[in-house]
């Protein structure tokens, strides 16, 4: 395979992981981006823990998962039903703490970063095992009570707490699942580059992946599985001048997809649609002079 | 009869002399021939995003060298084509910039900044490609040996003597505070400066530069009451330029006692600091002042392309990674085939590793591993906007 192919796929599989972890608790109308904290601190555990112990990669993946989850645990019990600005500014506060934790961290490479990360064999594969996995994760909370009971906080707040869901424990719950999944992003994404930098984790990344989200939509998980990889091939496709201008593209895109169509370009209600027309065949009724046959 | 022996012996001597001259353009120059119609050497570059004025300079100075090459016949009668790839700052687009590049170049410039150099090099490692990572210090290179060329011999053997040189001129001098701001290599290039001025009696104090501070008031107010006797600025140009100002606001006169280290030789530190900056000291690996042919050359269409401008510190390092690939390109029987990749890639890897007296557009300077061993810093006042030479230090052994 083409180190282009391999690594749009790869970037591409890390960044749905993120988008995901975006979108389980925006179900819930909150804006975690305490995501990218998660991903950041799980890829330099698991680039240090792959160097300097030589953990064996299933072993930095799952702790790795867990170190997102428990840097989002600790602060959803504060969070948990809190308005998406507090959860914003949160999420923003502790990516700053924990850049300049990393930055004056000397074991972690400080300002000049981490190297040498060894290389994983198969990672790609790797990569869309947890990619599914997570998939199937994410779909089963989409349909099940949870998910139903997250549309309907989304939708009012007041009005799924009186009919009896716990918002707060919604949230929190939402918001681990997040971590972890941002958790196991971020360790992907160590093996994937073989070294880090405190500047991979900036505001840039939040605003792309808030980009890919919500052009996508954000009422389904499935509107990430398209953005993502037209977002990430837009500039191996587009000549290198127009390539240039791609912060531009992105920015116009999300402005349009917002103006015109606020859900993104996949809504749920549109699944909902193409889903009837596949489960069903509308029966064929002629009516003759008003008179059903 | 004997004519015809006449005219036989001119045809063999004749034939004798084409041989030798032949054979001796053979020994001269490795003779392989040249598959390729242009030498593409691609140049992963920050054309947009925060930075992408000084990757603007960086570009074109690559080009100039390639067009100059191109003037005069190219290489083995081949042009050179310098193919700009954007990294925009993204360790993403880096990293995919290289995979563009990574299985059918011989040797590639950049990639540019450092968040693209820890992004895309190790791509580079695993296949075994040469990239001229001129823009950045020794301790980025050095972590991709062999497949990196390092630009000075280390911070901590570059800077020292440059500090101390300065401290030295300003004798008394004992206590010195540094502002730093933390980015990249610039808390170790920090250590180097303080480094320097122990080895001649001179205490640092450290005051971090917050990398999104607007007001400097607070933080000179900070240094000033540890009762300094000199600064150094080891932050970005702007902020430089902005510090000086401050420091002039509280009452700190003597300019002299103020250093400026080279990353911050850029045109912000001139436009806001002006006529304040006169009697700085800063460090710089290009003297501006230099008065040789190709330099001036190199000056004066700088200045004419930006508007003006004189060409900053890192303005020529791509210039000088041009010259060099081409020297490399010219005394190795590199053809471009790619069927020879592996190997030609390897040769011309091995030739800049150790390349000979180079002559950069400034200093001329040998490699050993990949590290050069003879190249120094110089020391400059700023006097009206411009910088004059005040000395020139050698790095430490």
């Amino acid at each position: 395979m083409s180190p282009v192919i391999y690594y749009f796929l790869s970037f591409t599989a890390i960044n749905i992981l993120m988008c995901w972890a975006f979108y389980l608790p925006y179900r819930v109308g909150q804006l975690h981006h305490l995501v990218v904290s998660c991903m950041m601190a799980s890829a330099y555990f698991s680039g240090y823990a792959a160097r300097q112990w030589s953990w064996p990669f299933a072993l930095t993946l799952l702790v790795g998962t867990a170190i997102g989850m428990l840097i989002c645990l600790l602060p959803s019990f504060a969070i948990g039903d809190a308005p998406c600005f507090t959860v914003v500014i949160v999420g923003l506060t502790v990516l700053f703490i924990m850049k300049t934790a990393i930055e004056n961290t000397r074991a972690l490479g400080g300002t000049l970063g981490f190297f040498g990360i060894p290389q994983v064999n198969n990672l790609l594969l790797l990569a869309y095992l947890c990619l599914a996995v997570a998939g199937l994760l994410i779909y089963r909370i989409d349909n099940s009570r949870l998910g139903r009971a997250a549309s309907m906080v989304f939708v009012d707040r007041d009005a799924a707490s009186a009919l009896g869901v716990d918002v707060k424990r919604l949230g929190m719950l939402f918001q681990i699942i997040a971590g972890g999944l941002a958790g196991l992003a971020g360790s992907l994404y160590a093996f994937l580059i073989g070294s880090l930098f405190p500047e991979f984790f900036n505001l840039g990344v939040i605003g792309t992946l808030m980009c890919m989200l919500f052009a996508g939509g954000h009422s389904t998980m499935w509107g990430v599985v398209i953005s993502v990889p037209v977002f990430e091939g837009l500039h191996l496709i587009l000549p290198t001048a127009v390539a240039s201008w791609l912060q531009v593209i992105y920015a116009v895109t999300l402005i349009v997809v917002i103006l015109v169509l606020p859900g993104g370009l996949i809504t749920k209600k549109m699944l909902v649609k193409v889903g009837e027309r596949f489960r069903a065949r509308p029966q064929t009724v002629s009516i003759k002079g008003g008179i059903k046959e | 009869m004997r004519k015809l022996c006449k005219s036989l012996g001119s045809v063999l001597l004749a034939i004798a002399l084409m041989m030798c001259v032949g054979g001796s353009g053979a020994l001269g120059a490795p003779s392989s021939k040249v598959v390729v119609d242009q030498w593409e050497i691609p140049f992963l570059n920050c054309l947009t995003g925060p930075i992408a004025s000084i990757g603007e300079y960086m570009a074109w100075s690559a080009h100039r060298a390639a067009d100059e090459i191109n003037q005069k016949g190219g290489v083995k009668g081949k042009p050179i084509k310098i193919v700009d790839l954007d990294t925009g700052v993204s360790p993403e687009k880096a990293i995919e910039q290289m995979a563009k590049i990574v299985n059918k170049s011989l040797v590639a410039l950049g990639p540019v900044p450092e968040a693209c150099i820890m992004a895309a090099m190790p791509l580079a490692v695993k296949n075994g490609l040469l990239c001229m990572i001129a823009s950045t210090t020794y301790e980025y290179q050095s972590q991709f040996f062999p497949y990196a060329v390092a630009w000075d011999s280390g911070s901590d053997k570059t800077l020292p003597p440059v500090l101390a040189g300065w401290a030295q001129r300003n004798p008394g001098m004992k206590r010195v505070v540094q502002f730093v701001e933390r980015w990249a290599c610039w808390p170790g290039m920090a250590d180097a400066h303080a480094a320097g001025l122990a080895s001649v009696g001179v205490k640092t104090v450290e005051i971090e530069v917050p990398t999104d501070a607007v007001t400097f008031g607070p933080l000179v107010v900070r240094a000033l009451a540890q009762k300094p006797d000199g600064f150094v600025l080891t932050c970005t140009s702007e902020k430089a330029a902005k510090i000086i100002i401050e420091l002039e606001k509280y009452g700190w006169t003597d300019k002299s006692k103020i250093i400026v280290f080279s990353s911050a030789d850029d045109m912000p530190l001139y436009t806001t600091g002006r006529e304040k900056l006169n009697g700085v000291y800063i460090y710089s690996y290009l003297d501006s002042q230099m008065e040789t042919e190709r330099w001036v050359s190199f000056k004066e269409a700088y200045k004419r392309a930006h508007g003006g401008m004189e060409p900053v510190s890192l303005s020529t390092v791509y210039y000088d990674c041009v010259y060099m690939i081409k020297e490399a390109l010219e005394n190795t029987p590199v053809t471009g085939d790619p069927k020879k990749l592996k190997e030609e890639r390897t040769m011309i890897r091995e030739y800049i590793r150790n390349i000979q007296n180079f002559e950069g557009v400034q200093l001329t300077w040998s490699m050993k591993d990949g590290v050069p061993t003879d190249k120094g810093t110089f020391l400059f006042i700023i006097k009206d906007g411009a910088k004059q030479y005040v000395d020139y230090f050698k790095p430490w052994k």
